[in-house]
C-alpha cells in the first residue's frame, strides 16, 4: 500500500476537546476512525475515546496483515463500541440526559478498495478529479429535511436544530449504521473523514480546491485555520484525517507510506491519546502569581534611586 | 504592523492600569513592548507577556484566548517572565534598562521599565553606515559592558545581544535592553515555546549545546554587535559557520580602517570555540579599554601613512 497521510484535531473555542481520531496500518490494510463525542460533563470524551480505542484495539488484533471482512469488521466495531460506551454509563450510573454519546466514521482501504460505515454526522468524503466522488448522507435531522425539501443545504448551514442526530453511539437507542459501497480507489483519490466542526463552517467545494493535486501534509494545516476562523468566537472541536491514496502521487508531495517493507505482524498507530486534551493543571495558582508580583515590586522598591 | 504578526497589540489610547498606551514599539516571539505614559504624562516601555504560540490576540479584543491545552506551558513561560522581571528588579545599573513596575492584568503580566530617548544602535548603524569611528565603538562597549557586567553577576545571561536591543540615550550612554531570560530557561523544554535566536549574533552553542551557555555566548554576540558597527554587515551566522565556515575576519576586512587591536579583539570573541574567546566580560572590557588611548594614536598614525603612501603613488 501506499498512501499519505494527515491527521489533526484542534480544541477550536471551546473549552474541551471531545473529539477523537485514530488511524492504524498494517501491511496490507488501513483503517481510519474519526469520533466527536457528546454529552455533559467529559462524557461525551470518554465515548469518542471507547470508539476509536475498541476500534483501532480490534483492528490490530485481527489485520494480520488482512482483515478477512471489512464490512464484518466495521459492523461488530462500531456494534460493540455502542454497547461498550452504554456499559460507561450503567457503570458510572449515568442518566440519559447526560449519558456519554459519540457520532463515528471508519474506512478501512485493503486491496485497493475502501469500506466505510458511519453513525451520526461526521463524515467521509471521497474527492477525485478535482470533484467530491461521494459523501456520506448525515443522520442529522436538517439532512433529512434536505432530503424531503423542506431546507436547502444552505438554509441548513444555520437552522436550529443543526446539531440534532438521531444516530450515535451511546445512548438507549439502537444506532443506525450506514455502509458505504466496496469503492475501487484510484491513484491521486483523496479521502477525507472529519467531524462537524471542520465541514460545518466550510463548502464542500472548499475541500475540492484545496485537496485536489496537493500535498495532504501541506494542504490540511491551512484548510483547518480556514474553518477555525469560519467558526467563529464559538468554533467548535475540529477533527480531520486526510489520504492520499496512490503510487503516482506527485513524487516530491508528500513523503508517502510504503507499507510492503512491513513484517506480517507489525502495525503502526497513531491515536489522539486520551490525556492530550485534558487540560493539564496549570503550574501557577493565583496566589503564587501574586506572590512573585509582590517580590518583584518589593525588590523593585529596595533598589529604586 | 507586518501582516505576519500574529497577536494584536492593545490599541492606542487603552487605559492600562494608571498607563496610558500610545503605541506599539516593537513585537517578539514572547511578548509586545509599548510606549505608554504614566498618570504624570512620564514615559515608560511596558513588555506584555504574550507568548504568540500560546496566547492569542485577535483584532478588537483585549483578553487573549489561551487554549486549555496551553494553560500549563503558558504557566510555564509566565514563570521566566517573572524570573526576567526579579532578575531586573535587582539590577539597578545605568546600562541596563531599569524595571519600574510590575503587574497582573487581562490574565497576564506587565513589566513596566523606564522609556530612553534616543535611538538604537541598530538606528545609528543605519545611519551612520561605514563611518562609524573606532572610538565611537569603544566607548559604547565599554560602557555597555559595565552593564553586562552587572547582569553577569547577578547570575542572569541576555543571550540576545545585538544592535537593535542597545539604546543609544540621547547623551550616547548605552542601556543593555530586552533580557532573554526567559527564553534561555525555556529552551530545550518541548513545549510549544520555541528559543529564538538572532542569525548572526547568536552564538554557536545557543542552537547546539544549551548546556554550555555562559558570559562566552553573551560575548559572541557582543562581537558581532561590534562587527556589524564595522561595516552595517552582520558576520555569518553560527550554524552556518559550523557548517562551513565563511567568517571574514575583522582584521582582514578593515585592516587599516581601524586599529589591528580593536580589529582582533572581535575576531577574538567571534571565535566558533567558545574556550576560546575571552571567558570574561571584564577581559574584554580591559582589552578596549587599557590601550585605547595608544590605539587612538595608532589610528591616527595609519591614516596619515596610508594618506602619505598615497601621495607618494600618485
Amino acid at each position: 500500500m501506499k498512501f499519505a497521510i494527515y491527521q489533526e484535531s484542534r480544541v477550536g473555542k471551546r473549552h474541551n476537546n471531545q473529539d477523537r481520531l485514530a488511524h492504524c496500518y498494517s501491511r496490507d490494510a488501513l483503517l481510519m476512525v474519526v469520533a466527536d463525542g457528546m454529552g455533559g460533563h467529559l462524557h461525551g470524551e470518554v465515548a469518542a475515546q471507547i470508539a476509536v480505542q475498541l476500534l483501532t484495539e480490534t483492528f490490530q488484533r485481527e489485520a494480520r496483515p488482512r482483515l478477512n471482512d471489512p464490512f464484518m469488521f466495521l459492523a461488530q466495531g462500531l456494534t460493540n463500541a455502542h454497547r461498550a460506551v452504554q456499559d460507561y454509563a450503567i457503570a458510572n450510573h449515568l442518566i440519559e440526559a447526560e449519558s456519554p454519546r459519540t457520532t463515528c466514521v471508519a474506512c478501512v482501504v485493503q486491496d485497493n478498495v475502501a469500506y466505510w460505515v458511519h453513525a451520526g454526522d461526521s463524515r467521509l468524503y471521497v474527492l477525485r478529479d478535482g470533484r467530491v466522488l461521494t459523501r456520506t448522507r448525515d443522520h442529522s435531522t436538517v439532512q433529512a429535511m434536505i432530503d424531503d425539501g423542506q431546507i436547502t443545504a444552505a438554509e441548513a448551514q444555520h437552522h436550529p436544530l443543526r446539531n440534532r442526530i438521531y444516530s450515535c453511539l451511546g445512548g438507549l437507542q439502537s444506532p443506525q449504521f450506514d455502509f458505504s459501497r466496496k469503492t475501487p480507489l484510484l491513484a491521486g483519490d483523496v479521502l477525507l473523514l472529519c467531524s462537524d466542526g471542520v465541514w460545518g463552517p466550510l463548502d464542500d467545494l472548499r475541500f475540492v480546491t484545496a485537496l485536489h493535486d496537493a500535498d495532504v501534509i501541506q494542504a490540511v494545516p491551512p484548510l483547518l485555520d480556514e474553518a477555525e476562523r469560519a467558526g467563529g468566537s464559538n468554533a467548535d472541536n475540529l477533527s480531520l484525517i486526510a489520504l492520499c491514496w496512490g503510487e503516482n502521487y506527485g513524487e516530491e508531495a508528500a513523503p508517502g507510506i510504503e507499507t510492503g517493507t512491513m513484517p506480517f505482524d507489525a502495525h503502526s498507530t497513531q491515536m489522539l491519546e486520551f490525556e492530550r486534551s485534558h487540560a493539564p493543571q496549570p503550574e501557577l495558582t493565583d496566589a503564587d502569581i501574586e506572590r512573585a508580583i509582590d517580590e518583584i515590586r518589593n525588590a523593585i522598591r529596595k533598589n529604586s534611586p | 504592523m507586518s501582516p505576519q504578526q500574529v497577536n494584536q497589540p492593545l490599541p492606542p489610547g487603552y487605559q492600562l492600569e494608571n498607563y496610558r498606551i500610545e503605541r506599539q514599539l516593537s513585537v517578539g516571539g514572547f511578548s509586545i513592548v509599548y510606549l505608554a505614559y504614566d498618570e504624570n504624562d512620564t514615559p515608560v516601555a511596558i513588555k506584555e507577556y504574550l507568548p504568540n504560540s500560546l496566547a492569542l490576540r485577535t483584532e478588537g479584543a483585549i483578553l487573549p484566548a489561551i487554549a486549555d491545552e496551553h494553560r500549563a506551558t503558558f504557566s510555564h513561560g509566565m514563570k521566566c517572565f517573572f524570573e526576567e522581571g526579579r532578575a531586573l528588579a535587582h539590577l539597578n545599573h545605568v546600562n541596563v534598562v531599569r524595571v519600574i513596575n510590575f503587574f497582573r492584568a487581562n490574565e497576564t503580566v506587565y513589566m513596566v521599565m523606564q522609556y530612553e530617548r534616543g535611538r538604537t544602535l541598530q538606528e545609528h548603524i543605519h545611519k551612520h553606515k561605514g563611518e562609524i569611528r573606532e572610538i565611537f565603538i569603544r566607548n559604547v562597549f565599554a560602557r555597555l559592558l559595565n552593564g553586562l557586567r552587572e547582569v553577569h553577576t547577578h547570575k542572569l545571561l541576555h543571550l540576545d545581544i545585538k544592535p537593535a536591543n542597545i539604546y543609544l540615550r540621547i547623551d550616547g550612554n548605552p542601556v543593555l535592553l530586552d533580557f532573554g531570560a526567559a527564553r534561555q530557561a525555556l529552551e530545550g523544554e518541548n513545549n510549544g515555546l520555541k528559543p529564538m535566536y538572532t542569525p548572526g549574533y547568536a552564538a554557536p552553542e545557543q542552537y547546539k549545546a544549551p548546556d554550555q551557555l555562559g558570559p562566552w555566548t553573551d560575548i559572541y554576540a557582543v562581537g558581532a554587535t561590534m562587527y556589524a558597527c564595522l561595516g552595517g554587515t552582520v558576520p555569518q551566522a553560527a550554524l552556518d559557520r559550523l557548517e562551513k565556515d565563511r567568517y571574514v575576519p575583522a582584521s582582514r576586512e578593515w585592516a587599516g580602517k581601524y586599529s589591528k587591536q580593536l580589529l582582533e579583539t572581535i575576531d577574538w570573541c567571534l571565535d566558533l570555540d567558545y574556550l576560546e574567546r575571552p571567558l570574561s566580560v571584564f577581559a574584554l572590557q580591559k582589552v578596549l579599554t587599557e590601550q585605547q588611548h595608544a590605539v587612538h594614536e595608532a589610528t591616527w598614525i595609519d591614516s596619515l601613512s596610508q594618506r602619505l603612501r598615497g601621495i607618494i603613488k600618485k
